[in-house]
Parts: C-alpha cells; sequence; structure tokens
C-alpha cells in the first residue's frame, strides 16, 4: 500500500508537469499582457496537429518542438495584429474576441483536418521505462515531460528576468504609462509577448500529443485545466504555475487514487472554489503597489 | 384538411393544436406518408451530423447508406422506382436531430429514415416516429433495453458482444480477474453490469471498477490501480478520445498484451488508427464485424467503399450495418409493395434477409433487432484485426438480456403487445413491444 501511494505520488509529479506545460504559455500572456486568451486550448491544439504533420514527414518530437513553436508563434503574431492590437485594455472585449478566435481555429482545422483523431507517436528513444518503486516502470516520455516543465519555466524566467527584452515588459506590467513615457514601444513589447505565449503553447500540445489524443475539439480540456492552474497560483509570479499546477495535479491523482477519477475531479474543483476565497488572486497573486 | 395540417403546424404546443391533433393527425399522417412512393421515386431520410463532434463516425455511416443507395438505384431501384436520399445536417446537436427528423416525416415525407449513432439521438428523435408513425433503421451497436414499435436495430446488442467474448476470455485465454474501465455514462455501465453478471456465471472475478469522465485523458492513476490489482485482463468501455490515450499510456508504463490484455466491444479500425497500431498490438475487440472479414461480399464491399471515398478508408461494424440496413430497407419496401409505415413495420421489415459483408444477416421476426455474428478480432501490427474466434452461427438479438432481465422479453407478435399497439398514439404513448413474461 505505502509502495502504491509512493509510486502514485511520483506518477502525480508527472501529471503536474503536463498542467504546468499546458498552463505556462496562458500565464504568459494574461500575466503580462493581461489577456484573458480564450482561444489558448485551440493554440495548443495547433501545436498538436503540427507536431502530427511534422511526424508524418518523419519527424519526431524533437523536430516538431521547434516546429510548432514557430507555427503557433506566428498564429499568435497574427491574431494579435488582427484583433487584440484593437482592444486591449478591454476585457471582456478580448474575452469574447478570443473565444471567437478559437472556435475559428476549431473549424478551419477541421475543414483541412477533417474530423478523425490524428495519430503522433513518441520518440522511439523515450520508448521504455525505469523502474523505481512499486510495480510499474516510470516511463521515460513521463520523465521528459517533467524536464520539458523546467525547461519551459526555466526558459521562460531567463527571457523576462535576465534579459533587457524581458526588463522592459516587466516595466510594461508595472506601469504602461510612464513606460510609454520612457521610450519603452508598449505596443510592440504587447505584441512579442504574445507571440512567446503562444509559441509556448504550441510547444505545448507538441509534447502532449505523443501521450494524449489528437483532435480538433482537444483544445477545452486544457484550457480549463490551465485556467485552474492560474486562478489557484496566481499570476503575479513565474512560481505560481508549478506551484498550482502541483497542487492540482498531486491532488487529482492521489484522490483519484483514493476514491476514483470522478470524484478525484470533483473534489479537486471543491478544493479550488475554497481555495479562491482564502487567496482571491491565487497563492502568488499579484497586488499592485500603490 | 391540408390546411388542417398547415394550422395545427402553425399552433404547435397551444392546447387548441394539440386538440386537433387528437382528432385529425394519425390518419392523415398515415396517408401523407404513404406519398413517399408516388412518381418514379422513393424518398428516404438520411439523418446524420456532418459537422460537429461526433462527425468523425456520423459521416461514415451516411456514406456507407450512399453507396448502398446508389447500388440499389444502378440495379433498377426499387419496384422500378429510384431511392432518393433526403440528406440532413444533425451538426451532433441531440435537439437538431428531433427537428430534422420532424422535417423528414412532415415535409418531405420520407418512406423511412436511416439514421442516428448515439443512444442520445435515437432517444431524442424516438417520440416523433412514434408519434407520426415513421420508421427508423438505426445501426449502431448500443446498450438495449428498448424496443419500439417504429425502429429497427441492425447493430449489436451486449448478448451478442458479450455473452461469448467473456466466457472466451476467461476459457482461451485463460484470465479470470477482471479490472473494468469505461466513461462515465450509461453504455459503459449497462454494458459492465451485463460483464459482472457473465463471470459470475462462467467463474470470472471483479477485481475492479473504474469510471473516468468522458473526455478524460490522462490514465496514470488508473494504470497503476489496474497493476496493483492483480489484474489478468482489461476490459474496457471507454469512449472517444479516452480510448486512444488509454492504450498510449498502456504501453508507455510498460505493460504488453501479453502481460494484461486490453478486451473491448468498442474499440475498432478507426481508434486504432489514431493511437498508433503498435499501442494496440495485440488487445482484442468483440465486434460482429471487421474490415478483414474473409467473404467474397465483404471484398467486394471494401473494394466499392474505397473506390467511391478513397483509398485510405477503412470500414467498420457501424458502417458495415448503415450499409445493410439500407438493404433492408429496399428489400421491405419491395415485400411490401408499399411505402405505408405499419406495411414496413408488419410485413416488409420482420424476418427479412440479407447477405450481408460480415455474413448472411437477419432481423429477427418478433423484437425488431438484426441476427448477427459475433466475431474476435486481435489487433495487429497494420492496426487491422486478426479474427481469432467466429460463431458457429449467427447469434439471436435479446434487447432484455436473459442474465439481467430474466422477466422481460421483446415480441410484437405478442397478443399484449398487438393490444396496446392497436390503440392511437394519443391514448396510449408506449409504442414498445417489452412484455412481462
Amino acid at each position: 500500500m505505502t509502495q502504491a501511494l509512493l509510486s502514485q505520488f511520483l506518477i502525480g509529479f508527472s501529471v503536474a508537469a503536463i498542467l504546468a506545460i499546458s498552463a505556462i504559455g496562458l500565464a504568459v500572456i494574461f500575466g503580462v499582457a493581461g489577456v484573458i486568451n480564450m482561444a489558448h486550448g485551440q493554440f495548443i491544439m495547433v501545436g498538436a496537429y503540427t507536431a502530427a504533420v511534422v511526424g508524418q514527414m518523419g519527424g519526431n518530437t524533437f523536430w516538431a518542438i521547434p516546429a510548432s513553436f514557430i507555427v503557433v508563434a506566428l498564429l499568435g503574431l497574427v491574431v494579435e495584429r488582427a484583433v487584440i492590437q484593437w482592444i486591449y485594455n478591454r476585457p471582456l472585449e478580448t474575452l469574447l474576441a478570443t473565444w471567437g478566435v478559437g472556435i475559428i481555429l476549431e473549424v478551419v482545422m477541421k475543414l483541412i483536418f477533417g474530423p478523425q483523431l490524428y495519430y503522433v507517436g513518441s520518440p522511439r528513444v523515450l520508448g521504455g521505462g525505469i523502474r523505481l518503486i512499486g510495480r510499474l516502470p516510470y516511463p521515460y516520455y513521463r520523465l521528459f515531460l517533467i524536464g520539458m516543465a523546467i525547461l519551459m519555466l526555466a526558459a521562460t524566467f531567463i527571457v523576462l528576468y535576465r534579459t533587457n527584452f524581458g526588463l522592459k515588459v516587466r516595466a510594461v506590467r508595472r506601469n504602461r504609462v510612464i513606460s510609454g513615457c520612457l521610450g519603452i514601444d508598449t505596443a510592440r513589447i504587447d505584441m512579442l509577448i504574445f507571440m512567446f505565449g503562444s509559441g509556448l503553447a504550441g510547444v505545448a500540445g507538441a509534447v502532449l500529443a505523443p501521450i494524449k489524443s489528437v483532435s480538433t475539439t482537444m483544445g477545452f480540456t486544457y484550457a480549463v485545466n490551465s485556467y485552474m492552474v492560474l486562478v489557484l497560483g496566481g499570476v503575479g509570479n513565474l512560481l505560481g504555475v508549478p506551484t498550482g499546477a502541483g497542487l492540482i495535479g498531486q491532488a487529482e491523482t492521489l484522490l483519484a487514487f483514493k476514491y476514483n477519477s470522478v470524484i478525484g475531479e470533483l473534489l479537486v474543483f471543491i478544493f479550488i472554489v475554497i481555495a479562491i476565497r482564502v487567496f482571491p488572486r491565487g497563492i502568488f497573486g499579484y497586488y499592485e503597489r500603490v | 384538411m391540408g390546411t388542417g395540417v398547415k394550422r395545427r403546424t402553425f399552433l404547435k404546443g397551444a392546447t387548441v393544436g394539440a386538440g386537433l391533433t387528437l382528432t385529425t393527425g394519425p390518419y392523415h399522417f398515415v396517408r401523407s406518408i404513404a406519398k413517399a412512393a408516388e412518381g418514379d421515386t422513393i424518398k428516404v431520410g438520411v439523418l446524420h451530423s456532418l459537422s460537429g463532434t461526433i462527425a468523425i463516425i456520423e459521416a461514415s455511416l451516411h456514406n456507407a447508406e450512399l453507396l448502398a443507395i446508389e447500388e440499389i438505384n444502378a440495379k433498377g431501384g426499387v419496384m422500378g422506382k429510384k431511392l432518393v436520399p433526403v440528406i440532413e445536417d444533425t451538426q451532433s446537436q441531440v435537439q437538431v436531430f428531433a427537428e430534422k427528423a420532424k422535417k423528414l416525416l412532415l415535409d418531405d415525407k420520407v418512406a423511412a429514415v436511416l439514421g442516428c449513432y448515439t443512444s442520445a439521438s435515437r432517444q431524442s428523435v424516438l417520440p416523433i416516429f412514434e408519434q407520426y408513425n415513421g420508421v427508423l433503421l438505426y445501426p449502431t451497436l448500443y446498450e438495449a433495453q428498448e424496443c419500439s414499435k417504429n425502429c429497427f436495430y441492425t447493430g449489436a446488442v451486449p448478448n451478442q458482444q458479450l455473452d461469448d467474448f467473456i466466457p472466451w476470455i476467461i476459457k482461451t485465454l485463460g484470465r479470470k480477474k477482471f479490472y473494468m474501465v469505461g466513461s462515465n455514462y450509461i453504455y459503459p455501465k449497462e454494458t459492465n453490469r451485463e460483464v459482472k453478471a457473465l463471470l459470475e456465471k462462467h467463474g470470472g472475478q471483479n477485481v475492479g471498477e473504474e469510471y473516468a469522465p468522458l473526455g478524460h485523458t490522462e490514465f496514470s492513476t488508473i494504470i497503476n490501480n489496474i497493476s496493483g490489482s492483480g489484474a489478468e485482463v482489461v476490459f474496457s468501455d471507454l469512449v472517444g478520445d479516452s480510448v486512444v490515450a488509454f492504450y498510449k499510456q498502456f504501453k508507455q508504463f510498460g505493460i504488453t498484451a501479453d502481460d494484461i490484455p486490453i478486451c473491448t466491444p468498442i474499440t475498432t479500425e478507426q481508434e486504432t488508427a489514431a493511437m498508433g497500431p503498435e499501442n494496440a498490438l495485440g488487445h482484442f475487440t468483440s465486434f460482429n464485424y471487421f474490415q478483414t472479414v474473409d467473404t467474397p461480399e465483404n471484398k467486394s464491399f471494401v473494394e466499392r467503399y474505397k473506390a467511391k471515398y478513397g483509398k485510405d478508408q477503412v470500414t467498420n461494424a457501424v458502417m458495415e450495418a448503415a450499409y445493410f440496413s439500407t438493404y433492408f430497407l429496399a428489400q421491405a419496401i419491395a415485400k411490401a409493395k408499399s411505402t405505408d409505415p405499419d406495411a414496413l413495420i408488419y410485413e416488409g421489415l420482420p424476418g427479412q434477409e440479407f447477405a450481408a459483408p460480415g455474413g448472411p444477416v437477419k432481423i429477427d421476426e418478433k423484437n425488431h433487432h438484426t441476427w448477427l455474428w459475433p466475431r474476435i478480432g486481435k489487433a495487429r501490427p497494420d492496426g487491422q484485426f486478426d479474427i481469432v474466434w467466429k460463431a458457429d452461427e449467427r447469434t439471436r438479438p435479446d434487447p432484455w438480456t436473459k442474465y439481467l432481465y430474466p422477466h422481460k422479453s421483446c415480441d410484437f407478435t405478442d397478443k399484449r403487445v398487438v393490444e396496446r399497439l392497436k390503440k392511437s398514439w394519443s391514448q396510449e404513448k408506449d409504442r414498445s413491444g417489452t412484455i412481462d413474461i
């Protein structure tokens, strides 16, 4: 029993990693540009389809990661230039507009690829597993996902906190008007950060496709999970994503182990509602300094 | 009379309208539906979702039905008349099924409707078919426990997929400890009840039962539970996206079909292609039809389907049922020499035989379901199935399985049922053939 529980706990990290991978693109866009991107799930879906196309051309996940980043970042650029740039600072409008973008993406992808499920395999080197504890081996691919989550968080951290660009991004987030007065092109910063966040969503699609199913309607679940991570973790600090993902991932796996998946999901939702009551802006919420 | 109908439709829902329905409705509609065969053509409704989430599978049913109609017309049609499909897209929305069904029966006055896929869609249209006395041919395997006067069920019911499958797993595979995994809705739950009854009868053991929310794609916990339970075989009735994610993750956790095979009444060639054949390899599916069925009828069916819709298309059991349903209907119209719904229901369709791709099939004379050939397939490296077992003779459909419902049956020739159905719809809303025995 303890052994099974321990192996379940280890599996929980991979579930948390999956949540973090899918949430990080959303966190960047929401945290910096202030846009609630309702099309986030569909961006992940486009990333997964890019991986499927790369797979059909003979490439594996390692090729799909940069390809999906570029494709979805460009998609983000188009969406930002065509729609979002006109409605910044109008949360309700961006919400509706990006929701519409999501629906359009789903329909367009269905027209291009048809309604059937698509196949994306995992790279052969990540095929096996390592025996840690309990009866089951720990799949290499899940270790790879944990690595990817750390890598994506680290990359975002470096971009936001160790580059000149990141400094400007943080300045714009802190005070848009003053930053503009000091000569920062705030519109350009918004555009670039939207592209970066979209690209991260694309990478999420590429690395999750080999263990999940790929269909035009897959985005919704990822979007819901990502919002839960952000609501719990908060967007004031990059630590919000791993914290939210870790708590939800572990809670979901351990509760599903103790009871079952349906009750696990239910209890996690209740738990989040209570958490919002205690931390209205998430655990790492962003509070204006006055 | 004509203006009566218009007013009636117009006042739909109002009490005055409802009153008119009772007095003038049934006679008028029987007569107007019989008009489906006037002229040189016979109208047939084709009611499937061509857009939305379940268009994946429904479009293939639609295609199979149109292929059959084309073939029937090429051979001269029915009684010298061509079949004309009236196609409606139901957009994967239950309420649209109901609206379009009504349109097909009242506006287009079709002879019969081929259509629906999910149980929810069937249940949404059945009251309409019962009220206006239409004929529906429904091709999907389903959880049974239903038999409507106005519906003919040409897909498999649980006894045809499970009654041979479960003992086969226990005896031939030698695996007694079952772990059941399903999606959280009616079909898996009802199917698993039947499985548990069969396990008890044949000396199997139920070591675990778990349901995942619809669309769930994270199965690490369930797989961990399976491995800890000492299960020798997994019985899965997961559907949709979950199927693909479950098989993939099962293999990633290092469990092969030799360790613990997954046995299922759902996973078709479509899903094995989507998950990648290496993830399905060696697992078992119970169905009445596989693309690899070795009959001349099937070879020619697969060839004709691919010639019309593309080389990379695969065929599956529900499509096969959609295909032979269309032939059942054509033969029934020819036999009854009429498109009158009661003539089709009482004379044309019951007992109808056809040499289907999967073998000769027959509509049961009593219960409106279809005699089929149970088969067990083992997934092979190219994503197709090797048929490892086949029934010696076709199996009778039993909508109320004898293990769970020993005191119920469905029989449209039973006196009590005949009496009940003589009453008009407004007097007696139960149009089912279910009786207590």
